[in-house]
C-alpha cells in the first residue's frame, strides 16, 4: 500500500514536471501601439479591434469568406419582408467574464448603447425604431427604413456593437467584461497586455469557426518602432509582429526562426478630396487631378517592389463578392495633357492645391510626392502640408484647410462600412445621383441585386470623381515558424494559435 | 554657504516656474487635437467635440492654465488624458528604466573614458594617444540609434547573447529588467564616453604641466602616486562637470535609445505623449526633467566643494 501510495506520488510529480499538458503556452504578440481603451465600441481603431476581439464579442461576426455569421446570436435573424425589423435569436448559457449569464436584456441594452455612443451606432441611429428584448433569448430590432448593411455593422469589431452585462454600461466603460475566450488579467500600459483563457467560454455555432483557446496566454506587445519589431521577430521575443516594413521582407524570408506573412492584398490607398469647401468643389478640377496622377509611379515609389502591391482600380479586388470594374476605365489616365485641358475648362486661376499628408505612413508621402510632380506638370500649383498624424487628424475635420488628404483603408467586408461614400462624411462627397444609388444600396436585401448597385456606385465614383482610389497594397506581417493556425487578417486573431515544440 | 544655497534655490524655483509655463503654452499652440486622436479616424466631429468637453479642453485656455498652476503647486499634475491616471504616477511608472538605464551608461561611459583619457594624457602624442582620440570622436560621431541598430541586430538578434527590446514583460523580476538594460546601457555609454574622454585627457594634460606636479616628482613620489593622488585630484572639476551634465542628459530621458530598445522609460513617454498630443504627460515631465536638471546642477557644484578646498560659496 505505501509503495502504491510513493508510486502514484513520483508518478504525479514527473507528470507535473515532465508533461507539456501542464507547460503554459504563451502566444507573444509585437503590435505598433497601445489600445488606449478596452471598449471597442468607442474606438475605431483597428489596433483596439486587434486586442478587444479576444475579450468581447458581438451579435454577428464574419467567417474567412467575409460572410456575416452568428457568434452571440444563436443563428441569422428572421428578418421581415419588408427588411425593416430583424429578430435575433440568441445563445443560451453563455456567461460573461464576471459570471454572469448574458440574457436579451444585456443585449438590448449594449446595442441601444452602440447607436448612442459608437460612431458606426450614430450614424444609422436616425434609421433605428427600437431595440428590445422580445423574450428571454431574443431581441428584435426596428427599423424606420430597410437597411441591408445592419448585420455587417452588427458583426464588425471596430466601432463594434459590443455585448456587455447591463449593469456595466454607462457613458464610459472603466473595465469592460466580455463573454470572450480570453480575459485581460493584466494590463501595464505602453508594455504589455496580458490575456488568459476564460474558462466559462462556451463555443460558438460551427459557422463561425471553433475557437479553441489553444493558448493559456496571450501578450500583446507594444512596440511602436517598425525596426524594433522585425528583431523582436527574427531574435524569437514575439510569436507574432504586425505591419513590418517591407524592406525587411527578404531577411525575414531567410530567417530560420520566423517567417513573412503576406496579406495579399490588405487594401487601399486613398486620395480623399474635399467637396465641402476649396478647388476640388469643382468637377473639372477633380477630373484634372484623375487624369494627371501616374498611379504606377505613385505605387512604385509608396513600396518599391510588385510584391507589395497592385495596380488595380476596382474598389475591392478579384476574388471579393464586390469585384467589378464598372467606372475603371478613368483609373490610372496619367496623360497630363488632357489634365491641362480640364483645368483650362475651369477656368483655373493657379490657386494652391493643398495636398495634406503626414509621414506616420511612408507611402503616404512618397505616394504625394509622386503626385504633386505630375499635378504640376499639368498646371497645378501644388502646396504640400506634411505635418504630424496628430495635426492632420485635427486638419482633416476642417474643410478649410485641404483640398486632398490621403487616407488607405483594408477592404471593408461591407461596402457601407466606408464613410467616404456618404455625404455625411468629411469629405462631404454629396451628389444627388449618388446618393440615390447609395440609398438604392443601403436598402436593397437581396444580395445580387445589391453587387449590381455596388457597380453604379463605383462608376459613380469614377464619373463624377468622388474619391481617388491609387490601387492595392499588400501588408507585411511576421510569424514564427514554430507558430500555427493563425490566419492572416487586418485583425489576426489568436484563440487558435498553436505553437510547435 | 547659506546664503549661495538661498539663492539657488530661489533660481531654481523661478527656472521651474518658467519652464512650467512655457511647457503649458508651447504644448498647446502645436496644432493637433488628443480627442480626435483617441476617438480614432472614423470619430464624428460630434463625437470629438462631446470627449473635448468631457476631457476639459473646450475651456479658456487661461482657466486651464490657472487650475494646472494651482494644482501643481499641490504636486497634482494633472491627469494623463490617455492612460487615464495621474500623471505623477505614470511618470513614477516610468522613471525605473530611466534612472537606471542612466547610472548604467554613466558607469560604462567612465569604465571606458577615465583610464583612457588619463594614461593618453600621461603618454601624450603616443599611438595610444593617437588612437584614443580618433576612437572617441569616431564614437562620438555615430549616433546611437546607429549603434543600438547594430548591436540589437547582431548581438541580441543574430548572437542571442542579450534580449533584443522590451522592459522583461509580465511579471518580470528585477534581475530581468536589468538584465534588459544591458545593451541599451553599451549603446549610450559608448556615445558619452567621448565626451568625457576628451575632457578627462584635456583636464589632465593642463595639470601634468604644472609646478607643484614636477615638485612631486622631484621628491621622489611614485609616478602612480603623482598622477593618480595628485595630478587627477586636481583634474576633477572639469571632469565633474561633463559627469553631471551627462546624467543630467541621461535622466531626462535616452529618447532614441529607449525607442530602439523599446524601453518603457521618460524618453518614450515623452515622444509617444507628444505624438498622443498628452498634454498633461508632456508638461509632467518636462517639470520632472527642469528639476532634475536644476538639481543635478546644484550638486554638481556643491561637489566642488568637496574635492577642491579651494573652492568657496
Amino acid at each position: 500500500m505505501i509503495l502504491r501510495t510513493c508510486l502514484a506520488a513520483s508518478t504525479a510529480i514527473a507528470l507535473t514536471a515532465g508533461s507539456p499538458l501542464f507547460a503554459q503556452e504563451v502566444v507573444n504578440v509585437a503590435i505598433i501601439g497601445d489600445p488606449d481603451t478596452f471598449d471597442p465600441m468607442v474606438s475605431t481603431k483597428d489596433i483596439v479591434s486587434i486586442v478587444t476581439q479576444h475579450v468581447i464579442e458581438t451579435l454577428y461576426t464574419f467567417d474567412e469568406e467575409w460572410s456575416v455569421v452568428p457568434l452571440l446570436a444563436a443563428d441569422m435573424p428572421a428578418i421581415s419582408d419588408d427588411g425593416k425589423t430583424y429578430t435575433i435569436p440568441l445563445r443560451e448559457g453563455v456567461t460573461f467574464h464576471d459570471g454572469s449569464a448574458m440574457d436579451s436584456a444585456d443585449v438590448a441594452a449594449s446595442v441601444q448603447r452602440w447607436a448612442k455612443v459608437a460612431s458606426r451606432g450614430m450614424a444609422i441611429a436616425d434609421k433605428i425604431a427600437s431595440i428590445e428584448a422580445t423574450g428571454p433569448a431574443e431581441v428584435t430590432i426596428t427599423l424606420n427604413e430597410s437597411y441591408a448593411p445592419l448585420l455587417s455593422l452588427l458583426a464588425f469589431s471596430n466601432s463594434a456593437a459590443a455585448i456587455y452585462p447591463e449593469e456595466i454600461l454607462a457613458d464610459q466603460i472603466e473595465k469592460p467584461v466580455g463573454t470572450g475566450p480570453y480575459k485581460v488579467e493584466s494590463r501595464v500600459p505602453d508594455q504589455y497586455t496580458q490575456l488568459v483563457r476564460f474558462d466559462g467560454y462556451t463555443q460558438p455555432g460551427d459557422a463561425a469557426g471553433e475557437r479553441a483557446q489553444t493558448p493559456d496566454e496571450i501578450r500583446f506587445v507594444p512596440v511602436p518602432d517598425p525596426n524594433t519589431r522585425v528583431e523582436g521577430l527574427l531574435s524569437g521575443q514575439f510569436d507574432y509582429a504586425d505591419s513590418l516594413p517591407t524592406e525587411a521582407y527578404d531577411r525575414i524570408a531567410a530567417s530560420d526562426v520566423a517567417e513573412p506573412v503576406l496579406l495579399e492584398p490588405f487594401g487601399w490607398p486613398i486620395f480623399a478630396l474635399n467637396h465641402k469647401e476649396g478647388l476640388a468643389t469643382d468637377l473639372n478640377i477633380r477630373r484634372a487631378i484623375q487624369a494627371a496622377l501616374p498611379v504606377d509611379d505613385m505605387l512604385f515609389a509608396a513600396f518599391g517592389d510588385e510584391k507589395f502591391f497592385q495596380t488595380d482600380g476596382a474598389f475591392y479586388p478579384e476574388g471579393w463578392a464586390w469585384y467589378t470594374d464598372a467606372g475603371t476605365d478613368l483609373y490610372n489616365i496619367n496623360d497630363q495633357a488632357k489634365a491641362a485641358e480640364y483645368l483650362e475648362e475651369a477656368g483655373y486661376d493657379g490657386s494652391p492645391l493643398r495636398i495634406l499628408t503626414s509621414r506616420q505612413y511612408e507611402f503616404h508621402y512618397k505616394m504625394a510626392e509622386v503626385a504633386a510632380m505630375a499635378l504640376e506638370m499639368a498646371g497645378f500649383t501644388v502646396q504640400m502640408d506634411v505635418v504630424d498624424w496628430a495635426t492632420l487628424a485635427q486638419n482633416r475635420d476642417n474643410p478649410a484647410v485641404w483640398d486632398i488628404y490621403i487616407t488607405h483603408s483594408p477592404f471593408l467586408p461591407e461596402p457601407a462600412l466606408t464613410s467616404i461614400f456618404f455625404s455625411s462624411s468629411r469629405e462631404g462627397w454629396d451628389n444627388a445621383e449618388k446618393n440615390e444609388i447609395l440609398a438604392r444600396f443601403t436598402s436593397e436585401t437581396d444580395p445580387q441585386a445589391r453587387k449590381e448597385v455596388f457597380a453604379e456606385l463605383q462608376a459613380k465614383a469614377y464619373e463624377d470623381v468622388g474619391l481617388l482610389k491609387i490601387g492595392n497594397f499588400n501588408a507585411l506581417h511576421g510569424k514564427a515558424k514554430a507558430l500555427d493556425s493563425v490566419s492572416p487578417s487586418p485583425w489576426p486573431a489568436f484563440w487558435n494559435a498553436s505553437k510547435a515544440d | 554657504m547659506r546664503s549661495y544655497l538661498l539663492r539657488r534655490l530661489v533660481g531654481m524655483i523661478i527656472v521651474v516656474f518658467l519652464v512650467l509655463t512655457l511647457a503649458f503654452i508651447l504644448v498647446r499652440l502645436a496644432p493637433g487635437d488628443p480627442a480626435s486622436l483617441l476617438l480614432g479616424p472614423d470619430a464624428t466631429p460630434e463625437e470629438v467635440q462631446s470627449l473635448r468637453v468631457r476631457l476639459g479642453l473646450d475651456r479658456p485656455i487661461l482657466v486651464q492654465y490657472l487650475t494646472f498652476l494651482a494644482n501643481a503647486l499641490q504636486g497634482d499634475l494633472g491627469r494623463s488624458l490617455f492612460f487615464d491616471r495621474p500623471v505623477t504616477e505614470v511618470l513614477a511608472s516610468r522613471a525605473e528604466p530611466t534612472i537606471f538605464l542612466a547610472l548604467f551608461s554613466l558607469l560604462v561611459a567612465l569604465v571606458i573614458a577615465t583610464p583612457i583619457g588619463i594614461w593618453a594624457a600621461y603618454r601624450r602624442g603616443s599611438v595610444l594617444d593617437q588612437t584614443s582620440i580618433t576612437t572617441a570622436m569616431l564614437a562620438a560621431s555615430v549616433p546611437s540609434f546607429l549603434t543600438g541598430l547594430i548591436f540589437q541586430r547582431y548581438l541580441a538578434t543574430d548572437l542571442g547573447w542579450f534580449p533584443a527590446s522590451g522592459y522583461g514583460g509580465v511579471g518580470a523580476d528585477f534581475g530581468t529588467r536589468m538584465w534588459h538594460l544591458v545593451l541599451p546601457s553599451i549603446t549610450l555609454g559608448i556615445t558619452n564616453s567621448a565626451l568625457i574622454l576628451r575632457f578627462t585627457r584635456a583636464s589632465m594634460l593642463d595639470i601634468l604641466g604644472e609646478d607643484y606636479v614636477r615638485t612631486a616628482r622631484a621628491k621622489g613620489m611614485t609616478e602612480r602616486r603623482v598622477v593618480l593622488r595628485h595630478a587627477l585630484k586636481n583634474a576633477g572639476i572639469p571632469i565633474i562637470t561633463v559627469v553631471g551634465l551627462t546624467f543630467a542628459l541621461l535622466i531626462s530621458g535616452a529618447v532614441v535609445t529607449e525607442r530602439v530598445f523599446n524601453l518603457p522609460g521618460m524618453g518614450n513617454l515623452v515622444v509617444n505623449a507628444v505624438l498622443r498630443r498628452d498634454y498633461p504627460v508632456i508638461q509632467g515631465t518636462l517639470i520632472v526633467v527642469a528639476t532634475l536638471y536644476v538639481l543635478v546642477n546644484l550638486l554638481t557644484d556643491l561637489l566642488y566643494l568637496a574635492v577642491d578646498k579651494r573652492v568657496k560659496y
